[in-house]
C-alpha cells in the first residue's frame, strides 16, 4: 500500500503544478446557475472523465508492458509488481525506461530543463481550441465530455505516471496506478472549482517542486529495481515498508 | 440536402467532392467535405452560447469516456484479471460492457451511418461503410454472445474503432484547415461584409451589394472590402493579399485604397470606386476559388483508383472470412475479416494531393502569385525547358532614349520638338521621348494637325512649318533630305539592336530634311540575369523566343545570360517553336506578359504571365506572377516540385501502408482496434508530412541585387516608370 501511497501523494502535490494549466478549465467551468449541488455534480463529472482519461491510459501502458514482457516470454508473477523480489529481465528493462523518463521530467519541474512547448504544437493546441468550446455548454454531459479530453492533454505529470504504469508490466496495476495518481489530483481540482481562485503563484510553486520531488523519488526507485541486483532490490523493499 | 460537388469545404476549403454533407452552423447553411470538417469547423466557429459545436465535442468526450471504459473492463478481462477468485462478477462484467457499448455505438457511430446512408441512395460505397460494417458486425457478435451465454466480446473493437477514426477525422480536418490558413484572406472576399454609411445610418451588407460611390466604414484592424479613395481619416494600411509584399503605407484623405488590404491603425471612411464583385481581390478570390475547385491528373487517377477500392476491400474481407472460418473459431475469423475491413480505409490516398495543393497555391498566393489550376503546378514542377519573352518580361517593356545623332542642330531643339509631336501618340517611343524631355526641363512645342502615318511615325505642323518623326521611310515619303551622316550612323544603331527614330522638319521656303536620329532600347530588367542563372541551376534550359529583330534579341540574350535565342517570330511561328521544343526537351513552360503572347502562353504545358494579374480575366496563363515578380520564378519552380514530391512520397506513402496492412490483416496478424490506429495513423501522417510544405523558405531577392544600393535604387525608378500612366 506504501506504494500507492506515494502515487497518491505525488498526485496531491502535483495538483498544484494542474493548477496552472487545469485550474483554470475548472475555474472556467465554475458554478452551476442552479445551485451548489448541480455545480458540484459538475465538478465531479469533469473529474470524473479525467480520471476516466488516466485509468484508460494507465491500463494501455499497464497492458503494453505486460504485452511485451509476455512476447519475451520473461514474465514472472503476474499482479505483485513492486513488491515481487524476483525482477526478470524484461521487467528491468521497463523499469530502468520508466525509472529514467520520471527522472528527466521530475528535473523539467525544477526547471533544469527549458519550457516544454508540448501545448504550442499542433496536437496541443488543436485540443486547447478544441475545449475552449465545451467550458461554457450547460447540461451535465459536457463537464464529463470535457474532462475526458482535458485528460488527453499534454502533461509531464501524466506522462511521468504512464511510464510507472507501464513499469508494472499488468494491466490492472497499471490501471491502479494512474486511478491512485488521479484520485490524488482531485482535493485540488475540486477546490479549485468550489474556492473560484487560482492559489498564489507561490504557493503554486511551492507545489510544483514538490510534486517534483515526488517524481524524483519515484523515479529512482523504479529505476534502482531496474538496476541493482535481487538481493538489494529485496533490500529496498523492506526498506521501502519502514519509511 | 447534398452540395454541389464543386463548392468548397467551408472549413478546410478543398473541394466538398462526393463525400461531402451540409449542415447549418450558426444559422447559416454551410457546406463540408467530411465528418471531421464539419465538427472541426463547428469548433472554431461555433464560441460563446450553446452551439452545436460544443454538441459534437461533448458527442466525442462522452464517447470516448463511454469507449474507454469498456476498452479498462475488456483489458482486465483479458488479462485474466477476474480468472480467480472473481469469476463470478464476469456475467456483470460483460452485461456493463453491453450497457456502455449500445450507446457508445449510437453516438459514434450516427455520423459514420448517415453518411452511408446518404451515398448508398446515390449508389456509391464509400470507405463509411467499412467502418460501420466493421463496428456493426463485431457489435452484433458480441451481443449474441452476452444474451446466448458464452464466446468472447468484442465491444471494445466496435467502440474503439469508431472512436479512433473520429478522433483521426478531426485531426486530418484541423490540419487541412491549418494547410489553408494562407488561402482564408484570399476567399474572404465573397463572404466580407461591409459597412456601409448612408446617412446617420450605417449597415451590413455584404461586398457584392457594394456600388460605385458607396460610402463605406472601415475600423482599424478590418480588412477594406471595396477598391476606393478615402474620404476622411488617416492610417496605414498592409497590401499584402494583393502586392505580395507585406509593408505599412501610409494613406491619407484622398489615397487610394486596394480592397483585401488591412486597415492598420485608424479608422477610415471610403468612398467605393467600383461595384464590389469587380476589385481586383474579388477577381484574385475567383480565380483561386476556381483553381481549387479543379484536380490534377494525379488526383484524379487516385480517386478512380479510391473509389475502386471499397468494393475490392469488401470481396477481400469476405474471402478472407471464408478462408479463416475453416481453420479458425467463428470469433477469431471474423475478427480478422474485421481488420481487413477496417485497415483498408482508403482515407490517406484521397487527402495526399488536394492537401498538398492548398498549401502550395496558398503559399504562392501569399507572394502575389496566382495559380489558375492545381494541375499547372504539378505540370511547372515537370517542367524541362522555360522559353521567355522578351520584351516586358526579361526587359521592362518601355523603350528608353540611349543616344542622339544630330545634324547641325541643338539637342535640345530636337527633343523639344519631338515632344511637342509625340505628346498625342499612345506610342511606346513616345512616351520615352516626352519622358526624356521632362527629364532635362524642356517644355514641349506646341503642335497643331498631328496626324498618325501607319507603320511610319507621326507628322504635325508647329507655326505654319511641317515636322515629322519616323522611319528613313517616312522621311522618303515626305521628299526630304535624309544626310548620309545620319542614315549611316542609324543603321550602325540599327544592327546593334536598337531602334531608331529621324526628325526633320521644314523651315521658311525650304524643304524639309531630317535633322536627327535618335535610338532608343529597352532595358533588360535588373534580377533578370540571376534569375536565369537560378532556374539554370534548378537543371532548367532556358531560351528566349522574341518577335523583335535578331540583333535586338542577341543583345538581351547575352546580357541576361541566355545562350539559345530565336528572333522574329510571329505568334505562330512562336507556337511552332514550342512544338519543336517539346518534342526535343519534353515539358515546357513559357513565361510572357500575358499581353501579346496568349497564344504563346496558352500552347505552353504551363504558361506564366508577369505582372498583368489585373487582367484576370482574359489571362491565357496558368500562373501569374506580380508585377515586377520575375525574380520569383525559381522560387515558384521550386515551391512547384516541392508540392508535387510531397504529393508523391503521401501516394507512395498511403498505398504502401495499405497494402502492407491489408496483407498484415489478412494473414490475422492485426487487431482490429490496432489496424484503426494504424490507419487514423496514416491519415496523421500524411497531414504532417503535407504541412512540412509550411515550413519551407520564402522567396528572398536575390543577394547580389540586394546588396547593391545603386541597383535597388535603380529598380524604384523602375517601379515608378511602370507606374507612370
Amino acid at each position: 500500500m506504501t506504494y500507492y501511497a506515494l502515487l497518491f501523494l505525488a498526485g496531491f502535490a502535483g495538483s498544484f503544478h494542474c493548477i496552472g494549466m487545469c485550474g483554470g478549465f475548472a475555474c472556467a467551468l465554475g458554478p452551476d446557475p442552479r445551485g451548489a449541488g448541480a455545480t458540484s455534480v459538475r465538478h465531479v463529472l469533469y473529474n470524473t472523465g479525467r480520471l476516466t482519461t488516466y485509468c484508460f491510459l494507465g491500463t494501455l501502458a499497464g497492458g503494453l508492458g505486460q504485452a511485451i514482457c509476455t512476447s519475451l516470454g520473461l514474465r514472472s508473477q503476474p499482479g505483485a509488481p513492486f513488491l515481487s523480489a524476483s525482477l526478470d529481465a524484461g521487467q528491468r528493462a521497463l523499469a530502468v525506461m520508466a525509472g529514467l523518463l520520471m527522472i528527466i521530467m521530475a528535473l523539467s519541474f525544477f526547471g533544469l530543463r527549458g519550457r516544454r512547448r508540448a501545448t504550442n504544437s499542433f496536437g496541443g493546441s488543436t485540443l486547447v481550441i478544441s475545449l475552449r468550446s465545451l467550458l461554457r455548454t450547460p447540461g451535465y454531459a459536457a463537464p464529463l465530455a470535457f474532462g475526458v479530453l482535458n485528460g488527453f492533454l499534454p502533461c509531464p505529470l501524466v506522462y511521468a505516471m504512464v511510464a510507472q504504469a507501464a513499469s508494472t508490466v499488468d494491466v490492472l496495476s497499471g490501471c491502479l496506478t494512474m486511478a491512485v495518481f488521479g484520485l490524488g489530483t482531485f482535493p485540488a481540482m475540486l477546490a479549485m472549482g468550489g474556492l473560484g481562485r487560482l492559489l498564489a503563484p507561490t504557493w503554486r510553486q511551492r507545489g510544483v517542486r514538490l510534486a517534483g520531488g515526488f517524481i524524483l523519488a519515484l523515479g529512482l526507485v523504479t529505476l534502482s529495481r531496474g538496476v541493482l541486483p535481487m538481493a538489494a532490490g529485496h533490500g529496498m523493499h523492506h526498506l521501502w515498508h519502514f519509511t | 440536402m447534398t452540395p454541389a460537388p464543386d463548392a468548397l469545404c467551408r472549413h478546410c476549403l478543398l473541394p466538398v467532392g462526393r463525400r461531402g454533407f451540409a449542415r447549418t452552423v450558426n444559422g447559416e447553411g454551410c457546406q463540408f467535405c467530411c465528418y471531421g470538417c464539419c465538427i472541426a469547423h463547428q469548433v472554431k466557429s461555433g464560441s460563446g452560447d450553446a452551439s452545436e459545436a460544443a454538441w459534437f465535442l461533448v458527442r466525442l468526450g462522452v464517447g470516448s469516456f463511454l469507449s474507454m471504459n469498456i476498452m479498462l473492463f475488456s483489458l482486465l478481462v483479458y488479462s485474466g484479471a477476474f480468472n480467480g477468485a472473481d469469476r463470478r462478477v464476469l456475467p456483470t462484467i460483460q452485461l456493463l460492457l453491453f450497457g456502455l457499448a449500445t450507446p457508445a455505438l449510437l453516438i459514434l457511430g450516427e455520423p459514420f451511418l448517415r453518411e452511408t446512408w446518404v451515398q448508398a441512395r446515390h449508389g456509391r460505397l464509400t470507405s463509411s461503410a467499412l467502418i460501420v460494417l466493421g463496428s456493426l458486425a463485431a457489435y452484433v457478435y458480441s451481443t449474441l454472445a452476452v444474451f446466448q451465454g458464452g464466446g468472447h466480446l468484442y465491444f471494445d473493437t466496435a467502440s474503439m474503432v469508431l472512436m479512433l477514426f473520429t478522433l483521426g477525422r478531426y485531426l486530418e480536418a484541423a490540419g487541412r484547415a491549418r494547410a489553408s490558413r494562407d488561402l482564408a484572406p484570399l476567399l474572404a472576399a465573397e463572404s466580407e461584409l461591409a459597412t456601409v454609411v448612408e446617412g446617420a445610418q450605417e449597415q451590413r451588407r455584404p461586398v457584392r451589394e457594394v456600388r460605385a460611390g458607396m460610402l463605406i466604414r472601415v475600423r482599424p484592424g478590418e480588412r477594406i472590402p471595396i477598391d476606393g479613395v478615402i474620404v476622411e481619416g488617416r492610417s496605414h494600411t498592409d497590401e499584402a493579399v494583393i502586392t505580395g509584399e507585406s509593408r505599412q503605407i501610409a494613406k491619407s484623405v484622398g489615397a487610394c485604397v486596394l480592397a483585401g488590404s488591412i486597415n492598420l491603425d485608424g479608422p477610415l471612411l471610403i468612398r467605393s470606386s467600383g461595384s464590389g464583385g469587380e476589385s481586383r481581390w474579388a477577381q484574385i478570390c475567383r480565380s483561386v476559388r476556381d483553381a481549387l475547385r479543379q484536380s490534377s491528373r494525379t488526383q484524379r487517377i487516385a480517386d478512380r483508383l479510391v473509389g475502386a477500392f471499397v468494393p475490392i476491400v469488401l470481396a477481400l474481407a469476405g474471402i478472407t472470412l471464408l478462408y479463416w472460418v475453416q481453420h479458425l473459431p467463428f470469433d477469431q475469423a471474423m475478427l480478422t475479416a474485421l481488420s481487413v475491413l477496417v485497415v483498408a480505409c482508403p482515407c490517406a490516398v484521397g487527402l495526399a494531393a488536394p492537401m498538398a495543393h492548398s498549401l502550395g497555391i496558398g503559399q504562392l498566393a501569399r507572394h502575389g502569385c496566382l495559380v489558375r489550376s492545381p494541375g499547372a503546378l504539378e505540370a511547372l514542377a515537370g517542367a524541362r525547358l522555360i522559353a521567355f519573352d522578351k520584351t516586358g518580361t526579361l526587359t521592362l517593356g518601355r523603350p528608353h532614349l540611349v543616344d542622339v545623332v544630330l545634324d547641325g542642330v541643338g539637342e535640345d531643339e530636337v527633343l523639344a520638338r519631338l515632344a511637342g509631336l509625340e505628346r498625342h501618340s499612345e506610342h511606346g517611343l513616345g512616351r520615352a521621348i516626352v519622358l526624356a524631355a521632362v527629364a532635362r526641363g524642356l517644355a514641349p512645342i506646341a503642335t497643331e494637325n498631328v496626324q498618325i502615318v501607319p507603320g511610319r511615325g507621326l507628322r504635325g505642323v508647329v507655326h505654319g512649318e511641317s515636322v515629322a518623326a519616323g522611319s528613313a521611310a517616312l522621311m522618303c515619303e515626305l521628299g526630304w533630305q535624309l544626310p548620309p551622316a545620319l542614315s549611316e550612323r542609324a543603321e550602325a544603331m540599327t544592327s546593334t539592336g536598337h531602334s531608331v527614330v529621324f526628325v526633320g522638319w521644314s523651315e521658311p521656303a525650304r524643304a524639309g530634311r531630317a535633322r536627327a536620329a535618335l535610338s532608343f532600347d529597352d532595358t533588360p530588367l535588373p534580377e533578370a540575369a540571376a534569375t536565369i542563372d537560378a532556374l539554370r541551376s534548378l537543371g532548367l534550359r532556358v531560351t528566349l523566343l522574341s518577335g523583335d529583330h535578331a540583333g535586338a534579341a542577341a543583345r538581351v540574350a547575352a546580357t541576361v545570360g541566355v545562350d539559345e535565342w530565336q528572333a522574329g517570330l510571329l505568334p505562330e511561328a512562336k507556337r511552332a517553336a514550342l512544338d519543336q521544343y517539346r518534342e526535343r526537351h519534353g515539358a515546357i513552360a513559357m513565361v510572357g506578359d500575358g499581353l501579346n503572347d496568349g497564344p504563346g502562353l496558352a500552347c505552353a504545358d504551363v504558361g506564366i504571365a508577369v505582372g498583368s494579374a489585373t487582367d484576370l480575366a482574359r489571362e491565357t496563363a496558368d500562373l501569374v506572377l506580380p508585377a515586377d515578380g520575375l525574380w520569383l520564378l525559381p522560387w515558384v519552380v521550386g515551391r512547384a516540385r516541392a508540392v508535387r514530391s510531397t504529393i508523391l512520397a503521401n501516394l507512395a506513402w498511403a498505398f504502401g501502408y495499405n497494402l502492407i496492412a491489408l496483407t498484415c490483416a489478412a494473414i490475422g496478424l492485426l487487431q482490429p482496434i490496432l489496424a484503426a490506429a494504424v490507419m487514423a495513423g496514416s491519415s496523421l501522417l500524411v497531414v504532417l508530412n503535407s504541412l512540412r510544405l509550411e515550413r519551407l523558405p520564402g522567396p528572398s531577392y536575390p543577394v547580389a541585387l540586394q546588396s547593391s544600393a545603386a541597383v535597388q535604387g535603380r529598380r524604384r525608378k523602375l517601379a515608378l516608370l511602370r507606374a507612370a500612366p
